[in-house]
């Protein structure tokens, strides 16, 4: 029983790295509608400024996480700026985004590599990483930080999306990009947002992850499962994404837990395949239907 | 006073492709401060391309738009914060959002947000059956009540002119005449109208003049009454000739 709770909890912190990664993901592609490969890039770049800014601001995880959301941000619009734009501007074929995407993947990667070098990094110890007990039971404090910060930042996304100007032009934007134009909207900038949005959610994922296990250019790889969670959940819904990266973080860690911890991918990539042979559209995706 | 003389919105000259398919091949127009000009055209003739075009969203290969004298930019939402909003073909109202939503987007450039509260009362009193449905998901609207709303929606960002593409496409005749007669009241209110249509006949009876358009070029113009008078020659450009209405009265009967 107290391990059931005990890998229970891991499971719902582990789901909310990768929900923050998820819902970042889900956002560009209800914009854009394609898969953007480079998203684990994103994550990786926001690991590795606050691992740098953490050694130069003498450990302060404030500054450093601070510094590394708006980095990463930025390095998803340069991103965008970069390799998308021109194709977009070109093209209706979302294809090509897809190719540029995987492009930029190995782009992102490679430049880590070229800076900080291809070895495992750890993060020097400034979220607290200790065991708590309640009753009989033992928690990592740091699952319960993972899965309050997640909550806070999703509901922060979520008011912004929903009570401000530019998140209706965002959410009307998932619906008719073009009619968002039409409406007066800078259809440019309203990407660019999106991109920071992205990134910015990325590095909190970055962060927890280089904590959690340790800091390599190829960390980014860990989003395969999270774009694995986005389509359980239903491609472009971000309540999907939520949902699908919680039930999928929990799958995990049980099977992990229970029957053996070779077996935790391919609970994952099993809820794939189930997905889209009897539910393509995810738990909560719209029907094809609805966006005619 | 110089205002009312010279055209609100001027066309020169236009040409645009799609690669190999040239789909304005050259047309001039002009609309006036006040006016309600219409633009008739049978399906693929090119209205939906000029109205692209004025909008910025297709690259124009040559000739001139003016807007008040002054050269249109092609970026879309540099056209609308000048005062130029188009209500598309087909409606394309968001569907996911609520019908105050929609309204609100449809203010999204405007700086007076003190004034949006207003224009919301107004477009309400235009079209009494939004105000109804405000927070209902524009996407269960019926046909008619979502081109309702993709005008009202035009109208709030207070535009100087209204560039409709098709309001009547799909809907049933008595719907479009409602429609058609809450245009003229929105032009008498003040806003000026550039309207495409294939529906000839209903199109001419609101407007003060027109335009037929006929595979990327204009064949003719004139006073709305000239060309109702001429409703033969008109519907030949259409290419409705009497004998291919009768055709299609015996295919829908
Ligand atoms: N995106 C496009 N790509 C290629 N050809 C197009 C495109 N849009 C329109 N056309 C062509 O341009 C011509 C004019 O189309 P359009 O302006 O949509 O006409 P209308 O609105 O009068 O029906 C047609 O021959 C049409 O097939
Ligand atoms: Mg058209």
């Amino acid at each position: 029983m107290e391990s059931l709770i005990q890998q229970i909890i891991n499971g719902l912190s582990l789901g909310s790295v990768y929900a923050l990664i998820a819902v970042g993901y889900s956002l560009v592609y209800s914009i854009l509608l394609f898969s953007n490969f480079a998203h684990g890039g994103f994550l990786v770049t926001g690991g590795y400024i606050c691992y740098y800014m953490l050694t130069l601001t003498n450990n302060n995880i404030w500054v450093a996480g601070a510094l590394s959301l708006i980095g990463a941000g930025l390095s998803a619009i340069a991103t965008e700026r970069l390799a998308y734009k021109p194709i977009r501007e070109k093209t209706n074929l979302t294809l090509y985004l897809l190719i540029a995407s995987m492009g930029m993947s190995i782009v992102i990667e490679n430049f880590w590599v070229i800076m900080a070098g291809g070895r495992f990094r750890a993060l020097p110890p400034v979220i607290p990483t200790y065991p708590i007990r309640i009753g009989s039971i033992t928690i990592s404090f740091f699952d319960i930080l993972v899965f309050l910060i997640t909550i806070a930042f999703l509901t922060g996304l979520e008011f912004f999306l929903q009570r401000t100007r530019w998140g209706l032009a965002i959410r009307a934007a998932a619906y008719d990009l073009r009619v968002a134009g039409l409406m007066g909207v800078n259809v440019n900038k309203l990407i660019s947002l999106v991109f920071f949005l992205a990134g910015l959610l990325a590095a909190v994922s970055g962060i927890f992850l280089s904590v959690r296990y340790t800091l390599y250019p190829q960390l980014g790889f860990i989003t395969i499962k999270a774009f694995v969670a986005a389509v359980v959940g239903g491609l472009g819904s971000l309540r999907g994404a939520v949902i699908g990266s919680l039930i999928l973080g929990t799958a995990e860690m049980l099977t992990a837990g229970f029957i053996s911890s070779q077996l935790r991918d391919v609970v994952v990539f099993g809820a794939l395949v189930v997905t889209l042979l009897f539910k393509p559209t995810g738990l909560l995706g719209k029907a094809i239907s609805e966006k005619v | 006073m110089k205002d009312k003389d010279n055209p609100m919105l001027e066309v020169r000259d236009l040409k645009v492709s799609y690669g190999a398919i040239r789909a304005l091949l050259g047309i001039s127009l002009k609309v006036t401060r006040g006016e309600i000009v219409c633009v008739i055209g049978a399906n693929g003739a090119g209205k939906s391309t000029l109205m692209k075009a004025i909008m910025g969203e297709v690259k124009r290969e040559s000739g001139e738009i003016l807007f008040e004298g002054k050269p249109l930019p092609p970026i879309p939402y540099e056209v609308v914060s000048l005062g130029i909003s188009l209500v598309p073909e087909g409606r394309r109202v968001f569907a996911n959002l609520t019908v105050y939503e929609n309204l609100l987007m449809g203010a999204f450039p405007r700086k007076d947000r003190e004034n949006i509260k207003s224009d919301l009362e107004w477009v309400y009193s235009l079209f009494p059956r939004l105000k109804e449905r405000n927070n209902q998901y524009a996407g269960t609207l019926s046909g008619g009540e979502q081109q309702m709303l993709s005008i009202a929606r035009g109208l709030m960002s207070r535009p100087k002119i209204l560039l409709l593409d098709e309001p009547s496409l799909g809907l049933a005749p008595l719907l479009v005449k409602e429609i058609f007669k809450e245009l003229k009241r929105i032009n008498q209110e003040g806003v000026t109208i550039l309207l495409v249509e294939q529906n000839a006949k209903q199109a001419l009876n609101i407007s003060h003049r027109g335009y037929v358009l006929q595979t990327g070029r204009i064949v003719l113009e004139g006073s709305s009454r000239e060309l109702l008078e001429k409703e033969e020659v008109v519907r030949s450009y259409l290419g409705e000739t009497k004998a291919s209405r009768e055709d299609l009265k015996d295919r829908t009967r």
